[in-house]
């Protein structure tokens, strides 16, 4: 289902692209090559799984004891073309070795500039629920080997839909909003089927509709992001119910706030998912961060806690990081990342306890 | 002596070089929009799409690897070559924003902002010629 709607998309694109023969086409792109493996880890004993390090939960990159280049390395290649009058039609394909690299559409959509303030886009898009999501695959964009893992533990990360957005100046500071609306039907969810509930799970969001403000000033940046959705949910081929329901609501909340002062910088998350019959899971994180010159160590912590009415044992794990960037050529950095992880909860346990190292070079071209 | 000689040649030449990366933003010379520091950054940045009189801006660029890119970057918005490349990145991978078309040299350049109103670029200043308005130097 997710498939043919990209292949509609993708046909679509390409048949403007083939209309507008003047049109001016680019490639862009980015890719990483990871290495990485799990130096200690607990695993978890009551669900049979060996010591692992969930890296990316989403597609599910799990590190073992052993060296792996397959969970994290990607390449992602953006074909953009610009039909001229502010009109533009843009797929990005993503390889990853956690699926072999077989290329997946991850956007598919058109934009169009109505003018300096107000652009529409339509198509399929990311879905920009936390600060990173819709540039997670561009580990060239952000200084961690990965966004915390703790936080970006959403299981849809894309939508098909529409997205406004409007940006301008607020005195000296500049705004930035959008409002989007969409569905996304997954009907062989990677996170919940293979790691979660051991069976094909088809996971549906709809009546998606969310709004995001970003507001940055020289070394000040703050975003505020508010989504509701509309979750059903199969799980080998049985419709889960929810207290009688065939479907639930989901609220997320999200606000970022980042400082950049010099050569120092602090970046940070606080988000809470109000999930019906799931309670409140709250994902915070904070990092900090120093440039030398080509090389800016940082440290950070995030995590994620279930709360809520009925929730005695929910999923509570966190991770403390140490790592490295080196910005050793002009397009290309080179990363090193130590990760502790703690996993509190016992009946939620993800992947237990671990201690791990990966490394590796993000670039963009 | 001879040594002598070559540390001074070394020093004059260092000097010349930094007197040289100095680096003017031009624009049309048909443009009177009244463009100022705060203004060329957020151009740069992507934060501003359009001149004060609405018009919407073309961006360009020299080369990653120039000096008188890195300069700017440097100067104009306090951003190294990679940090720059990294904010742009996000940008332009997420549908916000295209980045400044890259033209290869000065003359280049001057020749595009030459037949556009609505373009900004920014050379050395020693290439600036009276065809186009310098509407700021770093």
């Amino acid at each position: 289902m997710k498939c043919i709607s990209c292949v509609k998309l993708a046909t679509a694109a390409t048949c403007l692209i083939s209309m507008f023969s003047q049109a001016e086409v680019n490639f862009s792109g980015f890719s990483s090559i990871n290495v990485g493996k799990v130096l200690s880890g607990t695993g978890v004993e009551h669900y049979d799984v060996p010591p692992t390090f969930l890296a990316d939960y989403p597609i599910v990159s799990a590190y073992t004891e052993e060296w792996d280049m397959a969970p994290e390395s990607l390449f992602g290649l953006q074909i953009t073309a610009d039909l001229s009058e502010g009109l533009t039609a843009i797929a990005q394909l993503v390889g990853r070795g956690a699926e072999d690299y077989a290329p997946e559409f991850e956007w598919a959509y058109l934009s169009y500039e109505i003018n300096e303030n107000w652009t529409i886009q339509a198509g399929r898009k990311r879905l920009p629920l936390f600060y990173y999501s819709d540039f997670y695959d561009v580990g060239y964009a952000y200084v961690w080997m990965r966004a915390p893992a703790d936080n970006y533990t959403w299981q849809i990360f894309n939508y098909d839909g529409i997205n406004v957005m409007y940006s301008t100046d607020v005195g000296d500071w500049s705004l930035a909003t959008n409002v989007y609306a969409g569905k996304e039907d997954d009907d062989d969810n990677k996170l919940l089927g293979d790691f979660f509930f051991g069976d094909k799970t088809r996971e549906i969001w709809k009546d998606m509709l969310g709004g995001v403000v970003n507001l940055s000033k020289d070394w000040f940046e703050t975003r505020f992001t508010y989504m509701q959705y509309t979750n059903q949910r199969y799980i080998g081929g049985e419709q889960t119910m929810w207290g009688g329901e065939d479907s639930r609501n989901g609220k997320f909340f999200g606000a970022a706030f980042n400082v950049d002062f010099d050569d120092w910088f602090v970046l940070s998350e606080i988000n809470r998912l109000d999930l019906e019959f799931d309670g409140n899971l709250d994902t915070n994180m904070v990092t900090f961060g120093y440039r030398v010159s080509t090389f800016t160590p940082y440290i950070a912590y995030s995590s994620m806690k279930q709360k809520g009415d009925g929730v005695v044992d929910g999923e509570n794990h966190n991770t403390t990081s140490v790592g490295l960037r080196w910005d050793f050529h002009d397009s290309a950095a080179f990363k090193v990342q130590y990760d502790d992880v703690k996993d509190n909860s016992h009946d939620f346990a993800v992947a237990g306890d671990s201690k791990s190292l990966s490394f590796g070079v993000d670039l963009v071209f | 002596m001879n040594s002598f000689n070559k540390i001074l040649a070394i020093i004059v030449l260092t000097l010349s070089q930094n007197a040289f990366a100095e680096v003017a933003v031009i624009v049309n010379s048909a443009n009177s929009d009244d463009i100022n520091e705060k203004l060329i950054k957020k151009i740069y940045l992507g934060k501003a799409k359009a001149f004060p009189s609405g018009a919407k801006v073309k961006v360009y660029t020299l080369p990653n690897s120039t000096e008188d890119t890195e300069y700017f970057r440097q100067k104009a918005l306090k951003k190294s070559n990679s940090q720059f490349k990294s904010y742009w990145s996000k940008l332009a991978f997420t549908g916000k924003g295209t980045p400044a078309t890259e033209l290869d040299s000065a003359a280049d350049i001057i020749a595009a902002i030459k037949k556009d109103p609505k373009a900004i670029g920014f050379v050395n200043v020693n290439d600036v010629n009276s065809e186009v308005k310098v509407v700021h130097n770093y």
